[in-house]
C-alpha cells in the first residue's frame, strides 16, 4: 500500500520465511512449564516480536510527545505573540508525530500478526505431521473429535494469544509505563495522585472477567444444547411428522431457547454492572486529578500547558487498564489450550526410517513366525504362541471369530504394532530390524471398508504411489480391479470427487478402488480383509476376480470369516482367542476331526435346510 | 463437541436492501420499549460525553485562567454529577441492548423453528440440515447484532459527531466548520477500508474450514496414510495449505493493523489545522486556551465513533444477506397443507387404495407409474424389492409426507387429501430403518408415542415389545439417558424403543421400514415378539428385509421400477419360482450361515 511502510517490516519478514521447520523438536516446548514452553515456541521469532513490542513503546512515547508538544505550543508559542511565526512548524510537528505514531502502531500490529501467524503455521505443520507419525496404539485410544479440537480450536487460541492477547497486554503495560513516566516528569505529585485507583481497577476487572468468562461458558453450553435439539429435530423430521408431534417439539425447543435467553441475560447483566462501576472508579479518579491539577495551576505550581498535557496523558494511563482483567482471563485460557496441544506433542512418534532398507524388488516374501505374542502395554495378551512359516508367493487364510486376533496378527507385518514376544523373520532377517518405511512400502493392504480421501477417484488410486503415474496405468489398474466401467458412469469419470462433494461409493466399490490402488503400488506382500459385510453376490464375484489378479505371485494373507473364501488357500490358520488352533490346507483340515470340518459341514446343512423349506411350501 | 457449519457463503446481490432493512428493524417491534430505551440512553450518553469535554474547557477558562476556585469547585462537581449520571446510562444501554439482542435471537429462532415444523418433507429433501442449522444459529445472531449493537453504534457515532461539531461551532464557528469538512472524508475512507478488511477475513474463514477438513481427514484416515506411506507428501500438501492460510491470515491482520493509523493520520490533519489556524485565532483573542484544548480533545476522540460506524457499515451487507436467508426460510410455504374444508374422519380404519398413482421427486425421473393397490383393513403387507424401486415412496405417500402427482389414495371412503394432515399423521405408527431417538431418557423417548401416557403405560408397551428386559439392565433403567441421537444404545436397542414408542401410540395404521443391518439373534427374536403385538388387527405396511417378517405377512408385494412385479402369499410366490424365489433362497442361505456361525459354536465348545 505504502512503499515506505512496507519496506522496514518486509526486511524483517524475509528473515522469518527462512525459519528452520525443525525447531519444534526442541524438548523445552513440551518439557518445561507452559510459559517457558510458549517462549520456546517463539524461537527464532523472538527478536521480531520484541521489535513489535518496542514499536508499541515508541508509538506510546510519540503519543506522550504529542502532549509535550501541546505544552510547548500553549506555554511558549501561544503565550508569546513574537513566537507566532512558529505556528506552521507546530502544525507540521503535530502531523509528523501522528505519522510516526501511526507508522509504529502499524509496524507493531504487523509484526505481531506475522509472528503469531508464523508460529501457528509451523505449529500446524508440525502437529499435522506429528499425528500421522504416532502409533496405531495411540490412535486406537484417542477419539478423533478430541484430536481435531486440539489441532484446530486450541491452535487458534494459541494464535490469538500471540497476535492479540500478549501484545495487547504489552500495549497496556507500555502505555501505562510511558505515559506515567511522562506524567512524573511533568509533576511527580500529580502523577502519584492520579494512579491511586489503578490497583482497584485491575482487581475489579479481573474479578468481573472471571465471572464473565464463567457465565459465557454456560451460555455457550446452552448454545450447544440448543444446536443438538435443533439437529435432532431436523434429522428426525420423519418421526416428528409421523407422530404429529410438531407442537411438542416447539415447546421443547422453546424451553431450551428460553434458557439460552436467560443465560444471555445473566451474562450481559454482569457486563452491564461491570462497565459503569469501572467507569465511576476511573472517572472519579480522573476528575479528582483534573481538580487537583487545576488548583496547582491557580497556585502557580503548574503551567497551563503542563495542565493540558496532564489531562491528555491521564486518559492513556487509566482507561486502558479497564481491559486488563479481560486480557488476563483470556490469556489464561490460551495457556490451557497450549497445555492441551502440548499433551499431543509430548507423545512419542514412531521412527519410520530407523532400520534396514529394502531395495526395489529385493524382497522375496518368506516369513517365519516363532512363538509370537502380543499385548498392549500391560493389558491382556492378544496373541500368544503363534508359530508358522510362509513360503514366498503362498496364500495364507486366517479364519476366526471377531476378536480372535486375525487383524492384529497381520498388523504386525508392517510394524503397525510391535510383537512383544518371540521372533518373526522376513527373508531370514528379524522383522524389527527392518525400517517401518521399507516394510510399509512393500506391503499392500486392502481393508474391509477402505478409507478413501475426499479427492478425485484418480488421486485416490495413485494415493500410495510415490512416482508419476500415467493415465493409462491408472485405467489399467481400475480395469483389473473391475472398477473402470463403474468409474466411467460417474459424472466426471476419473476426476469425480469422492465423498460429500462428489459420489458416494458403496463398500464394494471402495474395496475395488483400494484394490486398484494396491495394484499400482505393486507390493510383495498383500493383506486382504475379506470379511465382506453386505456385498451382493455379483459384486462379490467381481471383487474375487480382481483379487485373483492382485494375488498373483505375491505372498498373501486373507482375513476371512467364512469357509467359502478360504478353500483355495495354500495354508489355512484357524484362530481362536489369539491362538492358532488348527493349520493346514483345505484337504488336510477336512481330514481332522476339529472345528474346520464342523464349520464346513454346517454348509451342507444349510443347503439341506433350504431344500426342506422350499419343498415344504 | 459443537460442530460449526461453514458453508460457502452465497453473496446476495439484492436490489431490495431497503425493504429487508425495514423488515430487520421490525424484528424489534414487539419490544420497542427496550429499543427506544437504549437509543435514548446512548443518545444521552453521547451528548453528555461531548458536554464533558466542554466542561473541561470551562474549567480551564472560567476556573484556572480566571483563578476562580469557587467556579472551579462548581464545575468539578458538575463534571462528577454528569459522570455518575452517564454511568446509569451505560448500565441502561448495555442491559437493554443486550436483552433486546438476546430476545430478538430467541424470537427469530423460535419463529424459524416453528415454521420448520410445518414445512413438508420436500423442503427437507432439497435443503441440507447444516444449511438450516446455520440459519437458525449464526444468521439469527447476525441479524440481532445489527438491530442492537449496529443501531447503537450508528446512533452513538452520529450523535457524538453532531454534538461534538455543535460544541466546536459554539466555541469557534470558523474553526468548527473547518474541522467538519474532514469528517465525510474520514467516514468514506474508513468505510471502504473496513469492507476490504472484512472480505479478507471471510477468505481466512474459508481457508480455516479447509484446514479443519484436512486435519479431520488426516486423523480419521491415519491408518490408510500409514499403510500407504503418504506422510511426506501429505505434509507437503498440508504445508501449502497452511502457508496459504498464513498469507491470508497475515494479510487480513496487517490490513486491520493499518486501519487505525490511517484514520488517525487523517484526523491529525485536523489537529494540524487547529494548531495553525487556532493559534492565529487565539492570538486574535477569538479562541481561548480552554477552547483550543477542547478542539484537540474533540478531534482526538472522534476516531472512535468513526471507526465503529465504518465497522457497522461494512458488516451491514452481511447482516442483510443473513436476514434474507432467514426470511426466505420463514417465507417458504409448506407444499402439503390441509385443503379448505379438511376434516377429521375420526379413524384411519378401513381399506386403503392406491388408484392409478403417479409420483416423481424430479420431473424427468418417474418413481411410481400408474400404481394401483388395494389393501384390506387389518392386512399386513410386506413390500420387497431392490433399493430405489419405489418401496419407500409408497410408504411416504401413504403418510402423506408427499402427495400423488396424479391418481388418488383412498383411506376408508375418503380421498385422503380431503381429510386433515393431523388426523392422518397422528394415527400412524412408524418404525424406521435407522430408528431416530431424541436426547433424554428412555422413558421420554417411548412416551413420545403418546404424550399423556402414564409410567405404567410406558412400561407396559416396553414389556409388550420385549424392550423391558434390556431397559432394566440399563444404568438408570427407564430414566437412563439415551445420549445424543440415542448413541448410547445399540441399533437393536434403539429399534426396540422405537417399537415400544409405536405400540404406545396405538396407531390405526402401522408402517415399518426394517433395518438391513442384522441385529443379533436374541434382539431379533425380541423384535419379532414386539412386532406380532403391533401387527395384530392393524393394517400394516412393512418394507421387509427379514425373512421372518416377510413370511408372516398376509401378502408380499415385489416392487421394482415403480411397479408391482409379483404379488401373493409366501407359498404362492415360492411356487412361482420367479424373482421372489431367487431373492428368498439367497437370503435364506445367508441367514442360515449367520445363524450357524461356526465361531459361536467353537466358543461354546471350548467353554
Amino acid at each position: 500500500m505504502n512503499i515506505g511502510v512496507e519496506t522496514i517490516p518486509e526486511i524483517l519478514e524475509t528473515q522469518l520465511m527462512n525459519m528452520d521447520h525443525k525447531y519444534l523438536s526442541n524438548p523445552n516446548i513440551v518439557d518445561t512449564n507452559r510459559i517457558r514452553g510458549l517462549w520456546e515456541l517463539m524461537a527464532g521469532q523472538r527478536r521480531i516480536y520484541l521489535v513489535a513490542a518496542l514499536s508499541i513503546g515508541v508509538a506510546s512515547t510519540l503519543r506522550a510527545g504529542t502532549y509535550y508538544l501541546i505544552r510547548y505550543f500553549v506555554d511558549d508559542v501561544l503565550a508569546d505573540e513574537s513566537q507566532h511565526n512558529q505556528l506552521p512548524y507546530i502544525a507540521f510537528a503535530f502531523l509528523a508525530f501522528a505519522l510516526l505514531q501511526g507508522l509504529f502502531t502499524y509496524i507493531s500490529g504487523r509484526l505481531a500478526a506475522r509472528t503469531a501467524e508464523n508460529i501457528v503455521r509451523q505449529l500446524r505443520n508440525y502437529i499435522y505431521d506429528h499425528i500421522q507419525r504416532l502409533t496405531f496404539a495411540y490412535h486406537d485410544k484417542t477419539p478423533t473429535g478430541e484430536l481435531i479440537q486440539r489441532t484446530t480450536s486450541d491452535i487458534d487460541a494459541i494464535r490469538r494469544f500471540f497476535s492479540d492477547q500478549a501484545i495487547g497486554f504489552g500495549r497496556i503495560i507500555l502505555l501505562f509505563l510511558v505515559n506515567f513516566t511522562a506524567l512524573l516528569l511533568l509533576s511527580w505529585r500529580l502523577a502519584l495522585a492520579s494512579v491511586i485507583v489503578v490497583p482497584f481497577v485491575v482487581a475489579l476487572s479481573y474479578y468481573f472477567f472471571n465471572k464473565i468468562s464463567k457465565a459465557y461458558e454456560e451460555y455457550q453450553q446452552q448454545e450447544a444444547v440448543l444446536s443438538t435439539t435443533l439437529q435432532e429435530n431436523l434429522t428426525g423430521v420423519r418421526v416428528v411428522k409421523a407422530f404429529a408431534r410438531q407442537e411438542y417439539e416447539m415447546e421443547k425447543f422453546d424451553r431450551e431457547n428460553w434458557e439460552k435467553f436467560l443465560r444471555g441475560k445473566h451474562l450481559f447483566l454482569i457486563h452491564s454492572i461491570y462497565w459503569p462501576i469501572s467507569d465511576i472508579l476511573v472517572g472519579t479518579q480522573m476528575i479528582a486529578g483534573l481538580g487537583l491539577g487545576a488548583l496547582m495551576v491557580i497556585d502557580g505550581a503548574l503551567s497551563i500547558g503542563s495542565y493540558l498535557a496532564f489531562t491528555g496523558l491521564i486518559v492513556w494511563i487509566i482507561w486502558p487498564l479497564r481491559g486488563l482483567g479481560r486480557l488476563i482471563v483470556q490469556m489464561s485460557s490460551g495457556l490451557v489450550s497450549f497445555g492441551r496441544v502440548r499433551e499431543v506433542l509430548r507423545v512419542e512418534r514412531e521412527p519410520l526410517d530407523e532400520g534396514i532398507g529394502i531395495a526395489i524388488g529385493g524382497l522375496v516374501g518368506k516369513l517365519e513366525f516363532e512363538k509370537i505374542g502380543f499385548r498392549y502395554g500391560d493389558q491382556a495378551q492378544i496373541l500368544h504362541d503363534i508359530n508358522f512359516s510362509v513360503r514366498p508367493g503362498m496364500t495364507v487364510a486366517l479364519l476366526g471369530a471377531t476378536g480372535s486376533g486375525k487383524t492384529t496378527l497381520v498388523n504386525l507385518l508392517p510394524r503397525f504394532y510391535e510383537y512383544t514376544e518371540g521372533s518373526l523373520r522376513l527373508d531370514g532377517v528379524e522383522l524389527r530390524d527392518y525400517s517401518r518405511e521399507a516394510l510399509r512400502q512393500n506391503i499392500g493392504i486392502v481393508a474391509q471398508e477402505p478409507f478413501l480421501f475426499s479427492r478425485t477417484i484418480r488421486e485416490n488410486i495413485v494415493y500410495g504411489v510415490g512416482r508419476d503415474v500415467t493415465n493409462r496405468e491408472v485405467e489399467e489398474a481400475a480395469q483389473a480391479a473391475a472398477m473402470h466401467d463403474v468409474i466411467l458412469t460417474f459424472p466426471e469419470g476419473y476426476n469425480t470427487m469422492v465423498g460429500e462433494r462428489g459420489v458416494t461409493l458403496s463398500g464394494g466399490q471402495k474395496q475395488r478402488i483400494a484394490i486398484a490402488r494396491t495394484l499400482l503400488k505393486d507390493p510383495r506382500i498383500l493383506i486382504f480383509d475379506d470379511s465382506t459385510s453386505s456385498v451382493d453376490p455379483e459384486t462379490e464375484a467381481l471383487i474375487r476376480e480382481a483379487l485373483q489378479k492382485l494375488m498373483r505371485g505375491r505372498t498373501t494373507f486373507i482375513i476371512a470369516h467364512r469357509v467359502q473364501s478360504v478353500q483355495g488357500a495354500d495354508m489355512i490358520l484357524v484362530l481362536d482367542r489369539g491362538q492358532i488352533v488348527q493349520s493346514g490346507n483345505h484337504a488336510e483340515l477336512m481330514n481332522e476331526e476339529n472345528i474346520y470340518r464342523r464349520i464346513y459341514e454346517l454348509q451342507t446343512q444349510v443347503e439341506l435346510e433350504l431344500e426342506r423349506e422350499i419343498s415344504g411350501v | 463437541m459443537v460442530f460449526e457449519f461453514e458453508f460457502e457463503e452465497e453473496d446476495f446481490t439484492t436490489q431490495h436492501n431497503g425493504k429487508t432493512l425495514l423488515r430487520i428493524l421490525s424484528t424489534a417491534k414487539p419490544h420497542w420499549r427496550w429499543l427506544i430505551g437504549f437509543l435514548l440512553a446512548i443518545s444521552l450518553i453521547s451528548i453528555l460525553d461531548s458536554y464533558s469535554t466542554f466542561i473541561t474547557k470551562r474549567i480551564i477558562d472560567e476556573g484556572i485562567l480566571a483563578s476562580d476556585k469557587n467556579a472551579l469547585r462548581e464545575l468539578i462537581l458538575l463534571y462528577l454529577g454528569i459522570m455518575l449520571f452517564s454511568s446509569l446510562g451505560i448500565f441502561t444501554f448495555i442491559y437493554l441492548a443486550s436483552m433486546l439482542g438476546e430476545r430478538i435471537q430467541y424470537d427469530l429462532r423460535q419463529n424459524t423453528f416453528n415454521h420448520l415444523q410445518e414445512l413438508s418433507l420436500t423442503y427437507y429433501d432439497r435443503t441440507p440440515v447444516g444449511w438450516i442449522m446455520s440459519r437458525v444459529t449464526s444468521d439469527a445472531a447476525r441479524v440481532a447484532e445489527l438491530v442492537t449493537w449496529g443501531l447503537l453504534d450508528i446512533t452513538w457515532g452520529t450523535i457524538s459527531i453532531i454534538s461534538s461539531v455543535t460544541f466546536m461551532i459554539i466555541i469557534n464557528w470558523k474553526l468548527g466548520l473547518l474541522v467538519f469538512t474532514i469528517i465525510p472524508l474520514l467516514l468514506i475512507i474508513a468505510g471502504r477500508f473496513k469492507k476490504v478488511i472484512i472480505t479478507e477475513y471471510r477468505k481466512v474463514r474459508k481457508l480455516n474450514s479447509k484446514i479443519t477438513g484436512a486435519f479431520n481427514e488426516n486423523i480419521s484416515g491415519v491408518r490408510a496414510v500409514k499403510a500407504l506411506r503418504r506422510e511426506e507428501r501429505n505434509l507437503e500438501e498440508f504445508s501449502k495449505l497452511s502457508t496459504k492460510m498464513f498469507e491470508s491470515g497475515f494479510r487480513a491482520a496487517w490490513l486491520s493493523a493499518l486501519f487505525l493509523p490511517v484514520v488517525q493520520i487523517i484526523s491529525a490533519l485536523g489537529l494540524g489545522i487547529v494548531a495553525w489556524y487556532g493559534g492565529l485565532q487565539s492570538g486574535l483573542g477569538e479562541l481561548s486556551i480552554g477552547g483550543l484544548s477542547a478542539f484537540i480533545a474533540y478531534i482526538t476522540f472522534m476516531l472512535w465513533p468513526i471507526q465503529d460506524m465504518a465497522r457497522v457499515y461494512a458488516e451491514m451487507q452481511q447482516a442483510i444477506a443473513s436476514a434474507e436467508r432467514i426470511f426466505s426460510l420463514i417465507d417458504s410455504h409448506p407444499e402439503i397443507t390441509d385443503r379448505p374444508g379438511a376434516f377429521d374422519p375420526g379413524t384411519l380404519r378401513g381399506d386403503i387404495k392406491f388408484e392409478n398413482v403417479d409420483f416423481f421427486y424430479q420431473e424427468d425421473k418417474p418413481v411410481l407409474k400408474n400404481f394401483t393397490l388395494h389393501v384390506r383393513q387389518g392386512e399386513t403387507v410386506a413390500l420387497v424389492g431392490p433399493t430405489g424401486g419405489g418401496k419407500s415412496t409408497i410408504v411416504n405417500l401413504l403418510c402423506r409426507f408427499y402427495e400423488p402427482k396424479s391418481g388418488r389414495i383412498m383411506i376408508g371412503d375418503h380421498d385422503y387429501t380431503s381429510v386433515s394432515l393431523q388426523s392422518i399423521q397422528s394415527r400412524i405408527g412408524m418404525v424406521l430403518q435407522s430408528p431416530h431417538l431424541f436426547s433424554g431418557s428412555i422413558r421420554e423417548n417411548i412416551r413420545y408415542g403418546r404424550l399423556d401416557a402414564t409410567d405404567e403405560d410406558v412400561e407396559k408397551a416396553a414389556i409388550l415389545t420385549g424392550a423391558d428386559e434390556f431397559i432394566n439392565e440399563q444404568e438408570g433403567g427407564y430414566d437412563g439417558e439415551v445420549g445424543e441421537g440415542g448413541n448410547l444404545l445399540s441399533v437393536g436397542q434403539k429399534q426396540l424403543i422405537s417399537l415400544a414408542r409405536a405400540v404406545l401410540a396405538e396407531p390405526d395404521l402401522f408402517i415399518m421400514d426394517e433395518a438391513t443391518s442384522s441385529v443379533d439373534t436374541i434382539t431379533e427374536s425380541l423384535i419379532q415378539k414386539g412386532l406380532s403385538v403391533l401387527l395384530e388387527n392393524r393394517t400394516s405396511f412393512i418394507i421387509a428385509h427379514r425373512l421372518s417378517t416377510i413370511k408372516r405377512a398376509d401378502r408380499i408385494i415385489l416392487i421394482d421400477d415403480g411397479r408391482i412385479t409379483e404379488m401373493g402369499s409366501h407359498s404362492e410366490l415360492l411356487k412361482k419360482k420367479g424373482h421372489y424365489y431367487r431373492l428368498y433362497t439367497q437370503q435364506f442361505r445367508k441367514k442360515l450361515e449367520d445363524e450357524l456361525d461356526p465361531f459361536a459354536l467353537t466358543t461354546a465348545a471350548s467353554d
